[in-house]
């Protein structure tokens, strides 16, 4: 794959429920080291279309290229390809009868037949880096919200992925908690992952990330660069948008 | 009633002619019958709620639904003794098979029903965000059915499981009606034979309210090892 091709090639994605237009005729290109941040407005459509990058939300029309794939394609394996898309939730989602050690490891052990050894030291390496190398050992129900957060981060980047998608990380977090999780976060982006988030956070879009896009009624409407997308909004919906939120 | 009486009963309905093995042999039988048909319950329980739910969350295996839909609607909404009486009389009516296997199938089958319904709303109690974590990270459906969910709905099932074997247990009570020799008619056997009722009944009542005591203390402490390893 040479570097001028995307590693998220978006192609005309439509979505609908029940007959309801969710996603129109969405054409995006994410690249490799791209910080991409998804606002807008709630029921916009945020949520869906990073839900459909990875298809946990089937896409009703158009093509996404995934590292060159089509994995809307039906003959293409999506469980491969999963592997290398981390995923990060509002609800965390940890796999609550396992220790956090094992919510790390059984993924990478199970479908990359990676030693429980190096699984295990791995997992813990990055548990360092977010600060919780002590808690291996408990279960999710031990943790804060914004330390399972944490660990959720953890458990999708213990599978070496490509490109990381975070749904709203941190809307289900108690205030103080958010930043901890918003500075692992800042963190990966500075080792130049890629990755794309659906968030409110108007700060972290603003510091964080390489391109700002705007959503509304299932289109992206404005997408600039940070500066430019805070500072000087050219569209009318957006700007109104900006008032309510900033 | 003194307490002459009460002795001259006792021997009379256990002692004598050692009636007291009508109960024993009845005992064995109903727990043969149990076991054996919560054993098959559990098997098809948990294959009718894996078809239901792996339609319900993906539309996929229609006519296997189908199928248990049937299943479930014909075992709930007719009575368990009519259906002993049925694969007694009617389907095995020309194949002579042992009487105790009858039973078992007869209530593994209709254990089985209640069964799928306790073990569907266990996986479906499982919060939805679990199946999508699972995906996300690239196990397939069915790995994430085996490493995620069924672990986290079964441990939500055992109060409702244990209380399905309990009733079952008492259920085959009723394998009388095709003259096996079970617990409850052994209990009525000694009564036929000594024209004294209160003895025998009490005795097969007691028997039983021991076996579920027994059951129910098991369900307490395999909840609190469950626990335990939840914290």
């Amino acid at each position: 794959m040479n570097d001028n091709m995307p590693l998220i090639s978006v192609k005309n994605l439509c979505k609908e429920f029940d007959g309801k237009r969710v996603l129109n005729d969405i054409s995006v290109d994410i690249y490799k080291g791209d910080v991409v941040c998804v606002l807008g407005p709630s029921g916009s459509g945020k949520s869906t279309f990073l839900r459909c990058l990875n298809r946990l939300e089937e896409p009703t029309g158009g093509h996404i290229l995934f590292e060159g794939t089509d994995i809307c394609d039906p003959s293409t394996n999506i469980n491969i390809h999963r592997q290398k898309m981390g995923m990060v939730f509002q609800q965390f989602n940890l796999f609550p009868h396992m220790t956090i050690m094992k919510n790390l490891t059984i993924a990478p052990m199970k479908l990359q037949n990676v030693p429980e050894s190096e699984a295990r030291s791995y997992a813990l390496e990055l548990l360092n880096k977010v600060g919780l190398a002590d808690r291996a050992d408990d279960y999710p129900s031990q943790l804060s919200g914004g330390q399972q957060q944490r660990i959720a981060i953890v458990r999708a980047l213990c599978m070496k992925p490509d490109v990381m998608l975070f749904d709203e990380p941190t809307s289900a977090l108690d205030p103080e908690m958010v930043g901890e999780v918003l500075g692992v976060m800042k963190n990966l982006a500075k080792d130049d992952m890629t990755m794309v988030v659906v968030t409110h956070e108007m700060g972290f879009a603003r510091e964080v990330a390489s391109r700002v896009m705007f959503l509304d009624g299932g289109d992206f409407i404005e997408e600039n660069t940070p500066d430019k997308f805070f500072t000087n909004p050219q569209n009318d919906r957006l700007k109104s948008f900006l008032s309510k939120v900033l | 009633m003194n307490l002459q009486s009460l002795r001259e009963e006792f021997v009379l309905n256990f002692i004598e002619d050692n009636r007291w093995q009508y109960l024993t042999r009845g005992l064995a039988t109903t727990l043969k019958i149990t076991l054996f048909a919560a054993i098959i319950g559990i098997v098809l329980g948990f294959l009718v709620a894996i078809v239901r739910t792996t339609h319900e969350n993906t539309g996929k295996a229609k006519i296997a639904n189908a199928i248990c839909g049937l299943y479930l609607t014909i075992i709930r909404g007719t009575p368990v003794l009519v259906q002993l009486l049925i694969l007694y009389f009617v389907i095995f009516a020309s194949v002579r098979i042992d009487k105790t296997l009858t039973a078992i199938i007869a209530f593994g089958i209709n254990s089985g029903a209640y069964q799928a319904e306790i073990f569907r709303s266990g996986i479906q109690s499982v919060p939805r965000g679990q199946l999508e974590a699972g995906r996300s990270l690239g196990f397939s459906y069915k790995q994430t059915i085996w490493t995620v969910i069924m672990p986290q709905a079964i441990r939500n099932v055992i109060p409702a499981l244990c209380n399905e074997f309990i009733a079952l247990m008492k259920e085959t009570s009723i394998a009388g009606y095709i003259a096996l020799e079970d617990l409850t008619k052994g209990g009525d056997i000694i009564r036929s034979r000594t024209y004294s009722a209160f003895m025998p009944y009490i005795a097969v009542a007691l028997i039983y309210l021991v076996l579920v005591l027994i059951l129910t203390r098991v369900e307490k402490s395999i909840e609190r090892r469950l626990k335990k390893s939840e914290r």
